[in-house]
């Protein structure tokens, strides 16, 4: 195994790649009482279209088909109950599917091995019947359902809508009560023996465990041991570098429209260390620009245009990355124009070094906050490592970041013709 | 585990030490007994102190003070526990030993949080008041946003009705509308002194430094008798009532609230903790496994219990014609429990789930804080470790017991216009 110790916060990692082909890090946390283990595929709901490892022809399948698999590998070939084993246990189990991930995993406070096992033992044993399959169509059209209610989720979805044209992130995750009508079993085998070979795989686990007995554990409980020799091809829609549209407003039942601005970024196509660089870089400029202590922000909050629920993000993918911002206003085309007019002011006059030195700071905060969670640390971590990224080297590149990246950085976005705005306005007729 | 000291009649300071975290966490909980006419101001008032003090005037001044702390955060809000309604304060700071060059982080925020409670400007400006009323006003309007959170904050407002539980914790939007700077301004200042006010800070400190800024802080302010509130369980009406409203939502919400009938310092009020897990609390509770896996009519169903309040309530999404079918499987499950339908494995895993949430406590500052307050406001102060102890020698007896007294008491319904196919498609 693999040892790295992050000098700054004291923490260490080891890393092995198993022979399977299995990715695995284990961070040992002494002192925690909980343990967590993550355990994923690189594999969500972007991934429609592929050529299996072997094969010539692509395969495409119904959209929705990843988290459908995901609700499925609960049901196992003996009827068991994968929730009754960990309970037995003490262990919280769970499972969700993101646009490039599927990740199964647990939290115990107490037998953090038995649960480990149980946790590798689910994923590995498939059992999909025709009558299994069709039974799951109801639960997860009642998913789809609460989804098509729920603003927030409907605001985002026409953000994404709006930034593109063709890239599959645009489409629910759970697909539609129409396309998971097309799943059956045969399908789901496809895509899990695929996506679930262990060489695309990660295993993730945290607390305080001893690193050598939770190796030998896992390498105990891998079951298939044959790694693919070439990569799964992905196929994904060639997008263009415009955005689909500018405006969508859709109304729903809510007191106060909502907003969600963004700028589509085509600086694409790269992972690894340079995509972490960008991100801090990005994490740092957005901070500047629409953090609490930023002149936009006081400027917008104080004309009562946002309030608390004002957050924004930077998604940083191989494929497609985008900056949003997003919250309530009554008026959400003047905090458009005003962000617009804020942004073109800065392009002209340009940031203080003093801001910077600030808010480089606040990043330094959060990286070291960020060991707290072991669950979310867990989760960064593995979304991280499935785009070639260390998260151990987050110092490194943080300390290379100087003001000069930052105004580079700024120069290539926030190009005006690829903002785009969704909104939630309030469905009157029911008021 | 806690360590707590009286600063005065009023002020209680405590500390939780936790050195494994990377932070330090800072509570700074106000009461006061829930109250109509007081409600909308409670609600108003921490949102307007956060805005400045007299060392440190403007909102955004504050935000680069907390940003020069490492991006220290502080935020303010309101809750209700009980018969409470509590003005909270609540600060986290990366702890001193990964201060990169000596500062002395905890401390400053500490200080900070006091200045913003205690040393508050000779009035408040027009421009915040105007602001943060209208935000305010707006978090009341939010609440129907999310019809899941919605169902059942409409449920326990049916419970309640004719109990002081019943008064919202955000406020009223025509009480705020009325309300005036000045009018807040002497509501504030005849609150701060005649209230209890308990400060908890968590994790890696040197106490005595915080008790001297504390006291520091404190020592030109002149403090009364403050109130404590009542505690009071919800009580039975004459007949179970029903409630429908009718909205645009593809899915319904259910939501159905029982009496518990159980009082939180009662002997037996552990084990309603362990009847309601079974019940509906988590991935191995009854609710989960018979509405949601075997009957699939619902995507969640589980139970909430409020042990301060004497009720728990019940929450499902289901298609609008599976009402009657989702509200007979939810009251055939409680009735499976009240005759003893209980297996061996139930309780087992319904235990460990307990456990396994009160020792997840011990990873998370804000979970701890939220613990010993609870447990303060009941007047339980209750140790967690004698809590686990309390969970694990229940059996099955107990479990009977104290379900049996649960009762119907309200069913709510949010029934939808447009089934889900339809709109999909």
């Amino acid at each position: 195994m693999k040892k790295i110790i992050d000098k700054y916060s004291g923490e260490c990692l080891y890393f092995e790649k198993d022979k399977s082909g299995l990715s695995v890090y284990i961070m040992p946390r002494k002192d925690y009482t909980g343990s967590y283990a993550v355990f994923a595929t690189k594999y969500g709901s972007v991934d429609s279209e592929f050529i299996v490892p072997n094969e010539d022809g692509i395969t495409k399948v119904p959209d929705g088909i990843a988290h459908y698999l995901e609700h499925k590998m609960f049901d196992q070939p003996d009827g068991s109950n994968v929730f009754e084993k960990f309970s037995k246990y003490g262990g919280e189990a769970n499972a969700y599917t993101s646009f490039n991930m599927t990740a199964y995993l647990f939290s115990a406070t107490e037998h953090f091995y038995e649960n480990l096992e149980t946790l590798m033992d689910y994923v590995q044993s498939p059992y999909f019947t025709k009558e299994s399959v069709q039974k799951e169509q109801g639960i997860i059209a009642q998913e789809i359902g609460m989804y098509d209610d729920n603003a927030s989720w409907r605001l985002f979805f026409n953000f994404l809508g709006l930034l593109y044209h063709n890239n599959p992130v645009k489409l629910d995750i759970a697909g539609t009560v129409d396309s998971i009508s097309k799943i059956d079993e045969n399908l789901l085998y496809k895509c899990y023996n695929t996506f679930y070979n262990l060489s695309n795989m990660t295993l993730f686990v945290t607390g305080n465990l001893e690193p050598e007995k939770t190796l030998e554990v896992i390498q105990k409980n891998i079951k298939n041991t044959k790694p693919f020799d070439t990569e799964i091809k992905r196929i994904y829609p060639n997008e263009p570098k415009t955005v689909a549209g500018k405006f969508k407003t859709q109304k729903i039942s809510v007191s106060m429209p909502m907003f969600m601005i963004g700028w589509k970024d085509n600086d694409v196509g790269f992972s690894g260390k340079r995509l972490l660089k960008k991100s801090i870089e990005m994490e740092i400029l957005l901070e500047m620009i629409f953090g609490k202590g930023s002149a936009l922000y006081n400027e917008l909050y104080g004309a009562g245009l946002i309030n608390q629920s004002f957050s924004f993000e930077f998604a940083p993918q191989k494929e497609y990355s985008y900056i949003e911002i997003d919250g309530q206003s009554e008026n959400p085309k003047a905090v458009y124009e005003r962000v617009c007019a804020h942004i073109k002011k800065l392009k002209e006059r340009g940031f203080l070094e003093t801001d910077f030195e600030r808010i480089k700071k606040v990043i330094w905060g959060d990286y070291i906050r960020s060991f707290n969670d072991i669950e979310g640390y867990s989760n960064t971590f593995i979304t991280m490592s499935l785009l070639d990224i260390n998260y151990f080297d987050y110092f490194e590149e943080y300390q290379k970041i100087t003001f000069n990246d930052i105004l580079t950085r700024f120069s290539q976005q926030f190009c005006e013709d690829l903002c785009v705005m969704s909104e939630i306005q309030p469905d009157k007729e029911e008021n | 585990m806690i360590k707590s000291i009286s600063v005065n009649e009023n002020i209680t300071l405590n500390h939780i030490p936790m050195t494994k975290l990377k932070t330090t966490t800072i509570g700074i909980y106000l009461s006061r007994e829930l109250n109509r006419c007081e409600a909308s101001k409670n609600a108003i008032l921490p949102h307007i102190l956060k805005n400045g003090c007299k060392r440190i005037e403007s909102r955004t001044e504050i935000e680069h003070f907390l940003e020069n702390l490492y991006g220290a955060k502080m935020s303010a809000g309101i809750a209700k526990k009980g018969n409470f309604h509590i003005l909270c304060f609540e600060g986290e700071t990366i702890s001193d030993s990964f201060a990169p060059n000596g500062e002395r982080l905890a401390e400053e925020l500490l200080k900070l949080l006091l200045s913003i409670i205690f040393d508050t400007k000779d009035e408040f400006s027009d421009d915040v008041f105007l602001t943060e009323r209208q935000n305010s006003i707006t978090k009341i309007k939010s609440v129907i946003n999310d019809k899941r959170i919605y169902a059942n904050y409409r449920c326990q407002e049916e419970m309640s009705k004719g109990d002081i539980f019943n008064v919202s914790r955000l406020g009223y939007v025509e009480d705020m509308e009325k309300l005036t700077k000045e009018e807040l301004y002497s509501y504030y200042k005849k609150i701060i002194t005649s209230s209890l006010i308990d400060i908890y800070i968590c994790g890696d400190v040197d106490f005595s430094e915080m008790e001297k800024a504390v006291k520091s802080s404190l020592s030109n302010i002149k403090f009364e008798h403050a109130e404590r509130a009542s505690e009071t369980i919800l009580q039975d009406k004459k007949e179970v009532n029903f409630v429908t409203e009718k909205m645009n939502v593809t899915q319904g919400k259910l939501s159905m609230g029982f009496l518990t009938h159980i009082k939180p310092a009662d002997e037996d009020s552990i084990a309603l903790v362990l009847a309601n897990t079974i019940f509906g609390g988590g991935a191995q509770s009854k609710l989960f496994n018979n509405v949601r896996e075997k009957l699939s009519l619902a995507y969640y169903a589980g139970s909430v219990l409020n042990r301060a309040k004497g009720f728990l309530t019940v929450n499902a999404g289901i298609e609008t014609e599976n009402f009657e079918k989702t509200k007979s499987e939810i009251l055939l499950q409680l009735d499976e429990m009240k005759k003893g339908n209980i297996s061996e494995e139930e309780i087992l895993s319904s235990k460990n789930f307990i456990i396994n949430s009160l020792n997840a406590y011990d990873d998370d500052q804000f979970e701890m804080i939220s613990y010993y307050q609870g447990e303060r406001l009941m007047q339980s102060d209750m140790e967690i470790d004698d809590y686990k102890q309390k969970i694990l020698k229940l059996n099955k007896d107990d479990i009977v017991r104290v379900i049996s007294k649960v009762t119907l008491d309200t069913v709510y319904f949010i029934t939808g216009v447009i089934d889900a196919y339809e709109k999909n498609n």
